[in-house]
């Protein structure tokens, strides 16, 4: 367990923005921290990193209190930014040293990560003068230049161009192999749904959902099958209705019936069967239907 | 707190500001105002007398003779003395005509009623300037004294007339010691202190400005968020008012050498009057307020910067310390005449203006110890207080971009713990 977080609350006046939050990050996994716009997301992460204080509940950090752990962390803000007119390596090298790299040790790191997202030859220029591409790398690489254990990552993808994209999702499923344990939080689901092994969900600063991602799709997964096949018989034993959606058909299934049977039925039928699986949900439907309070009973 | 990462803040604050552009014009625009000032200062004070003459010179109407008319007999024949100076023509006309012809610069027409109303109708050519400053001029008054009273009165008391009082100040200091070297270098010997407490005051601002604009721009861009993962505010708040303290004082370092580089020889006169002029005390103590000044300050323009959700922002609500602090200068005037006056003495024991108002107290007059002890004791004291509120300021505003906090949310940041 890297992260422990045991009944946190904060409150800015009269609005509660973390409101008795408990949750656990493992080593080495990539985990998904989502929620709307002004859930607790960002506060959650700044009580973590020891940006601010909780008003209640204990967080640590690798068996530590967040202000002792600071070296271990990284963290890629949601508010992105850097110094515009300092060089790229010197800022690599003062945030190095913020976290307690020795000057020499954060050169050479720095050096290597530039390398690494291909701007070692701007190192010696100043940061105003990159990209906004190369700006979203740099700031990427300036939350793992102390090299840590832990890397926060707010948004990585906001702002990016789908070259971009692809970048740090290979730099970060990198690191994952490497044995960091990365904190996603972002709104885009289908990254979550590609990268991490567990997931978060909070709203109004509680928790919605929390767990292993696959289970929790299972959880959330209708009970129908999806067909791809020139027609579709209506009287089909266990099945209650029938949709067409986008060149195939959704199969809503009757309580106790089985995909296998349906399949069976379908097969006895002659019917030309192009593709058949259980039907997926995708984790932004999971994530509005938790968020809306539904608790899509009807397909379960 | 680390005082490592504090270190590690204050190089990156110094060098990052040391290499702007900024700072490098002001610093080196400065000196050249300011070795104009103090070698000025320095010259006249050891010089005074042949300065004072080298003014008045610049007064006088010229090196031409002036011409006279004189309808009343008291100045003819032009007495000796007088006779390179002063032409003595019959007429009005003959007078005029040697005007016209540049023989002489003006022409003084003492009429016979000159006795009565002492009228006395100057003709010159050009502007009228040259008339007024005849009137004002020290060799002309001596010639119509010296005129008036030949043979009447014996020469000591006319010289006496013509020259009444040669001014040597004294000013009694409890100490019962006087200090006086006559006419400018008089003054200068309080204008020297003067300017370098100014000088001093200025760089307390210059680095606090630019702690506001370190805060601000951090903030402006955001990488303020990854700074405070870093490190704590308390640490950040610390390096800043180092490293930018120590670059204030490079600041004065380099001003200094280049005004003891541009003297040359001058610097031993400038030690001399320097030395003289600022008695140790004055020294220790301007030193003792510039810290503290500084101190206090900076922690203060940390925390309203961080207020601020833009640079431009930030200056104006900082713009209330700098409000205080320029205030003893408002009051300068009142300040030469009476450095120990009441209102003056109040603002040594507020926070805000006890730096400014001691430091340009301290060398126009002995000032009670009353108030030396009392505003550092303030001081002190506002300090921790300062770094309290500051380091909560700091600590919340650093986070809050999207709004400046109104007052009262300050209020719930203060009594909370952010």
């Amino acid at each position: 367990m890297v992260i422990q977080v045991q009944d946190l609350m904060k409150r800015y006046g009269d609005v509660v923005a973390v409101d008795g939050l408990s949750f656990e990050v493992e080593r080495g996994e990539m985990f998904g921290l989502l929620g709307p716009n002004g859930a607790g997301k960002t506060t959650t992460i700044r009580v973590i990193m020891d940006i601010i204080r909780p008003d209640e509940g204990r967080v640590m950090v690798l068996g530590q209190p967040p202000g002792q752990a600071k070296a271990q962390v990284g963290y890629l803000p949601e508010e992105r930014g850097l110094y515009r007119n300092l060089k790229v390596l010197d800022t690599l090298v003062y945030l190095a040293e913020l976290k307690g790299v020795p000057r020499p040790t954060a050169r050479e790191r720095a050096m290597h990560l530039l390398e690494r997202v291909e701007l070692e030859e701007w190192a010696s220029r100043k940061v105003k003068d990159l990209s906004r591409g190369m700006q979203q790398r740099l700031q990427f690489v300036a939350s793992l230049v102390h090299d840590p254990e832990i890397l926060f990552l707010d948004e990585p993808f906001q702002g990016l161009d789908p070259v971009n994209v692809e970048r740090i999702k290979d730099l970060m499923a990198e690191l994952h192999r490497e044995g960091k344990t990365i904190v996603l939080s972002t709104h885009q689901m289908n990254l979550v749904e590609a990268l991490c092994d567990r997931i978060l969900l909070i709203d109004e600063g509680q928790v919605v959902l929390y767990g292993p991602l696959a289970e929790i799709k299972r959880q959330y997964a209708p009970h129908a099958v999806r067909v791809r096949a020139p027609h579709i018989p209506l009287d089909l034993p266990g099945v209650v209705g029938v949709e067409p959606d986008d060149g195939a058909f959704n199969l809503a299934l009757a309580e106790g019936a089985r995909p296998q049977e349906v399949l069976r039925a379908l097969l006895d039928r002659r019917v030309e069967i192009q593709a058949f699986e259980v039907a997926p949900v995708p984790l932004e439907d999971i994530f509005v239907a938790a968020v809306s309070g539904e608790e899509a009973e009807g397909r379960r | 707190m680390d005082w490592r990462k504090v270190w590690v803040v204050a190089r990156h604050e110094y060098l990052t500001n040391v290499r702007r552009a900024g700072f490098i014009i002001m610093t080196a625009a400065v000196p050249a105002l300011g070795i104009l000032v103090l070698l000025f200062g320095a010259f006249f004070a050891g010089q005074a007398r042949q300065l004072g003459a080298f003014f008045e010179r610049q007064f006088e109407v010229g090196d031409e003779p002036i011409g006279v008319v004189d309808e009343t007999g008291y100045f003819s024949p032009i007495l000796p003395e007088y006779q390179g100076n002063f032409v003595l023509y019959g007429g009005e006309e003959e007078a005029k005509a040697a005007l016209l012809d540049g023989k002489v610069s003006s022409v003084l027409m003492i009429g016979e009623d000159y006795l009565e109303t002492g009228r006395v109708v100057v003709m010159s050519t050009g502007s009228g300037f040259g008339a007024a400053a005849l009137s004002d001029s020290d060799r002309v008054r001596a010639f119509f004294v010296d005129h008036l009273l030949a043979g009447r009165v014996d020469p000591v008391l006319r010289e006496r007339a013509a020259a009444p009082l040669d001014v040597e100040p004294r000013v009694l200091s409890s100490g019962g010691e006087t200090r006086g070297e006559g006419g400018w270098g008089f003054a200068f010997t309080f204008i020297i202190p003067y300017f370098l407490a100014f000088f001093l005051i200025m760089t307390i601002f210059v680095s606090s400005g630019y702690l506001l604009q370190s805060v601000a721009e951090e903030k402006e861009s955001r990488v303020i968020e990854i700074v405070v993962s870093s490190v704590r505010p308390v640490e950040l708040m610390a390096g800043k008012v180092a490293g930018l303290g120590v670059l204030g004082l490079t600041q004065i370092v380099v001003w200094s050498l280049s005004v003891w580089g541009f003297s040359g020889g001058a610097v031993l006169l400038l030690a001399a009057t320097g030395a003289a002029s600022i008695p140790a005390r004055v020294l220790a103590l301007g030193v003792v307020y510039y810290m503290l000044g500084y101190v206090l300050y900076a922690i203060m323009m940390a925390g309203v910067g961080a207020l601020g959700t833009t640079m431009r922002e930030s200056q104006q609500l900082a713009g209330i310390f700098s409000f205080f602090a320029a205030v003893p200068y408002m009051l300068s005037g009142f300040l030469f005449t009476n450095p120990n006056m009441l209102i003056a003495r109040i603002l040594s024991f507020f926070p805000l203006t006890a730096p400014t108002m001691m430091m340009m107290r301290l060398p126009l007059a002995e000032v009670p110890w009353v108030d030396v002890a009392g505003s550092i004791a303030v001081l002190l004291l506002s300090i921790p207080a300062a770094l309290w509120v500051g380091a909560k300021l700091f600590r919340v505003g650093l986070l809050i971009y999207d709004k400046r906090p109104t007052l009262k949310e300050i209020g719930g940041i203060l009594r909370g713990g952010g």
